[in-house]
């Protein structure tokens, strides 16, 4: 049974990029644009691990990652947040919010798939 | 494959957010809108790192941290700034633009435009040396080398990791490092370490207490292994020793290392003998001894790393030894090919002869109404065109280098004189003949030391205004119509104009004070002998300086305006021409005799009308404005009588406008420029002659003299080009 990461990320050009990557590692995956589209989307199935951009419209990584730490179903989910080398302030503030997992932007598809592995393999 | 359409998908994007980026950079006010600038060049940056497009994320990465700078507000967002984040958002888009034409890594050209742009980004950047290094921290340095381990000489890697208690809560598991280790090598040993276990009560089953002492067999690099725990770093404890092997190959590693001006712990960290996290570390344990001991520096970052058993002594003394070669070989080489000037200038001064050789021919295929030779004759005066543009460009270079020489200047001079005084450099990259950037140095020289001398106030006085402390001197070069434009602007307390009059005339420099307009005030302070300065101090004073500095500009065919507030600041702006050789021309002729106006400064023709009342005045109503004009004819004494209709050549120089009446206006033509002999230097009104096609030879217009000439008839009303003229 293929195990399920949820991508979210306003960038559809990344997101289609990150599906292939995993999808062709053996993952499955589901797409958000943002995160208020991944709440609405995110039902109580079993998701095994959530990659998060920060800086989204609507509702940034951040925020999503204090709501989806409430639903009971996703309270021990590892979730990657993606984030560049200029927004260190933000890292501390994602940090403070409990998100421990960090990918800096840019990063080429093998560096995303090594640290989705160190966290689950397929 | 699909990677294929994905970049498709990148392209058309990042085409959106540029466009958004531009409507954003237009009305940069609102942090909304600076905030989706950051966003735009971060998700460019972002999704052209998954398609390997360094090129495009290393010049959007520069631009995101400065924009990250605006974003945080500590960085201003003046003016220039948007001017340069607008070029770089062109240059984004040219990059797209390539990409979209299959050129993934870029064209040399674009490239050297992002070094450029790079280049005047670097001063909007935070000023860590390696923002790199530093971004990526801890480890914990205390770890002890276990003898044991040493000694038996296996090529195992020991890890030491004591999870942190809230990693469980943070969607991390154990376990799921231990199956990503068993994808790098093999595990031989593992003793988990339960002692942080608390009994009853205290046990709290979302903690984690549990702690492993792994042997890792594996070929890999300590980075690698360190990367494994990067999620759980900052909670965790972990301690990695090397394999006693790998110290031979860390000596290796760094006596390949490619030269180069390094810092230890770059060296350190490029021989793989280090992390960057633990460089971070120890050169934050090296911050921390500094501010406790209260002494400049901690302990050297060798003397650390040593003592601390990150690495064994004869690692640091290799790196230490190569930063010392590295630092005797010379800096890097330019590209670029060194030709003498004396070569450079032969060569234009050929093409000059060429372009009057070409158009020679012009005219005689002109006559031969043959087709054939007249397409023949208009391919080669084209190319002749090109082969001027690029002759001339040789010479170009640019004025940044010049400028940059008074940051030393300034620095100098202000401390001596006990000002602080701060140096903006604007237009760095305007272009300008080689031959005219020489001139040019002594004459800003004076300005400067003028302006920082007697420009800017001392501080008291200076803070009675209510001005800042440091007083601001700035440079700037930029063009306009065809000129260079160069400024020395300081916000010191300008001319007073008072002191500058009565000078004048104790000196009988001029007699009616009355008569004279501000500017023709100002430029008083030309003449020769003339100072105002009350105490003549070491650099200036002594009223030699602006009268060579008018003679300079003088002899660069150039023009010198004044802008000055009392109590506010003074500009003084040249106006010079691009080159010295070759220009566009536009003849005219009076009677039989041809002369050439520099095209850039001619605004358009038209006829002049039948006689207007105030043909006296000189004056002609150019829609509405009142236009001063001078006849040729009248100017050189041509004889004859006027023709029937007569033309108006419409010119500008700077702000002022005239009309210069001819009879005929025979069209453009290129131009090079021969000087005047001897007996014509003091006729008011020519700048140069030239050769036409025909063999003749036509006069070039000092159209600046005829523009005095022409608006000195009326004192009192000068025309000023204005939005309220």
């Amino acid at each position: 049974m293929a195990k399920t990461i949820m991508i979210i990320d306003d960038s559809a050009s990344l997101r289609q990029v990150v599906s292939i990557t995993l999808t062709g590692a053996g993952y499955e995956v589901l797409e958000a644009c943002d995160g208020r589209d991944a709440l609405a989307k995110l039902t109580g199935q079993k998701v095994h691990l959530m990659i998060s951009d920060v800086n989204m419209p609507n509702m940034d990584g951040i925020s999503f990652l204090k709501a989806v730490r409430e639903v009971p179903a996703y309270r021990f989910t590892p979730v990657i947040m993606l984030t560049t080398e200029a927004g260190e302030e933000m890292k501390k503030a994602g940090q403070a919010a409990g998100a421990k997992a960090w990918v800096v932007k840019p990063f080429k598809p093998e560096i995303l798939l090594t640290a989705v592995s160190k966290l689950i393999l397929p | 494959m699909d990677l294929d359409r994905a970049k498709l998908t990148f392209i058309i994007e990042a085409h959106e957010l540029l466009d958004a980026m531009e409507t954003s950079l237009l009305a940069p006010d609102s942090s909304e809108s600076v905030n989706a600038m950051f966003r735009a060049v971060h998700t460019i940056k972002g999704s052209a790192g998954l398609f390997g497009l360094d090129s495009i994320v290393r010049f959007a990465h520069t631009v995101e941290s400065v924009m990250d700078r605006v974003r945080a507000g500590s960085l201003p967002f003046t003016p220039s700034l948007v001017d340069l984040i607008l070029a770089c958002h062109d240059h984004m888009a040219r990059q797209i633009e390539e990409l979209q034409e299959g050129e993934e890594n870029g064209s040399p050209g674009t490239l050297a435009a992002s070094e450029a742009l790079l280049a005047r980004l670097l001063p909007y950047m935070e000023e860590t040396p390696n923002p790199h290094q530093a971004n990526k921290s801890l480890v914990s340095p205390s770890w002890q080398h276990s003898p044991e381990e040493e000694e038996s000489g296996q090529p195992t890697w020991h890890i030491s990791v004591r999870f942190g208690e809230e990693i469980l809560r943070q969607g991390m598991d154990p376990l799921s490092f231990l199956r990503y280790l068993m994808t790098l090598g093999t595990i031989t040993h593992l003793t988990p370490i339960l002692d942080r276990l608390p009994a009853g009560a205290a046990f709290d089953p979302e903690h984690c207490y549990l702690g492993l002492e792994i042997d890792l067999d594996a070929q890999v690099e300590r980075q690698v292994l360190e990367d494994v725990f990067e999620f759980v770093r900052e909670d965790s404890q972990i301690r990695i020793i090397p394999p006693h092997s790998k110290v031979e190959e860390y000596l290796k590693l760094i006596r390949e290392l490619p030269e180069g001006d390094l810092y230890l712990g770059e060296i350190l960290v490029q021989g793989k003998c280090l992390t960057p996290k633990d460089l971070e570390e120890a050169l934050s344990t090296q911050r921390q001894e500094a501010m406790e001991g209260g002494t400049v520096q901690g302990r050297l970052l060798g003397t650390i790393v040593v003592q601390d058993q990150a690495l064994p002594p004869a690692v640091v003394a290799a790196a230490l030894d190569k930063q010392k070669r590295a630092k005797e070989k010379p800096s890097h080489e330019l590209k670029v090919v060194k030709v003498q000037a004396e070569k450079l200038d032969r060569l234009v001064d050929l093409v000059g002869e060429l372009v009057i050789a070409g158009a020679s021919a012009n005219t005689l295929a002109a006559k031969s109404m043959d087709s054939r030779v007249l397409e023949a004759t208009a391919v080669i005066t084209k190319l002749v065109e090109e082969i001027r543009d690029n002759a001339l460009s040789l010479r170009m270079v640019q004025i940044g280098e010049t400028f940059s020489r008074f940051r030393r200047i300034v620095r100098d001079v202000s401390q001596e004189l006990g000002k602080s005084i701060e140096l903006e450099i604007q237009g760095a990259e305007t272009e300008l003949d080689k031959s005219i950037v020489e001139k040019l140095s002594d004459p800003l020289m004076h300005l400067v030391r003028n302006s920082i001398d007697h420009g800017i106030e001392p501080l008291e006085i200076r803070r009675a205004r209510g001005k800042p402390d440091t007083g601001s001197l700035s440079l700037n070069a930029f063009h306009e119509s065809g000129s260079i434009v160069i400024e020395v602007a300081d916000d010191g307390g300008g001319l007073n104009r008072q002191r500058i009059l009565a000078k004048a005339v104790e000196r009988g420099l001029i007699q009616d004070p009355a008569a004279l307009t501000d500017q023709e005030i100002n430029l008083l302070i030309f003449e020769p002998g003339f100072s105002t300065a009350e105490s003549v101090s070491k650099l200036s004073g002594r009223g030699v300086g602006m009268d060579v500095v008018k003679r300079n500009i003088d002899e660069l065919r150039g023009t010198i305006e004044v802008e000055s507030y009392e109590g506010a600041g003074t500009t003084f702006r040249f106006r010079l021409p691009l080159t010295l050789a070759i220009i566009d021309g536009f003849q005219v002729l009076v009677e039989d005799t041809s002369y050439v106006i520099p095209l850039d400064i001619v605004l358009e023709c038209l006829d002049l009308g039948p006689i207007l009342e105030s043909e006296q005045n000189h004056l002609i109503n150019l829609r509405g404005e009142a236009l001063p004009f001078l006849r040729l004819r009248e100017v050189f004494e041509t004889p004859g009588p006027f023709p029937a209709r007569e033309r108006v050549v419409v010119v500008q120089i700077g702000d002022t406008r005239a009309g210069i009446v001819v009879d005929r206006l025979m069209g453009e033509f290129q131009t090079v420029i021969k000087p005047l002999g001897e007996l014509f230097r003091s006729v008011k009104g020519l700048g140069g002659s030239t050769i036409l096609g025909s063999g003749e030879v036509a006069l070039i217009l000092d159209v600046n003299q005829l523009i005095q000439l022409a608006t000195a008839r009326r004192p009192n009303a000068r025309p000023r080009l204005s939005t309220t003229a």
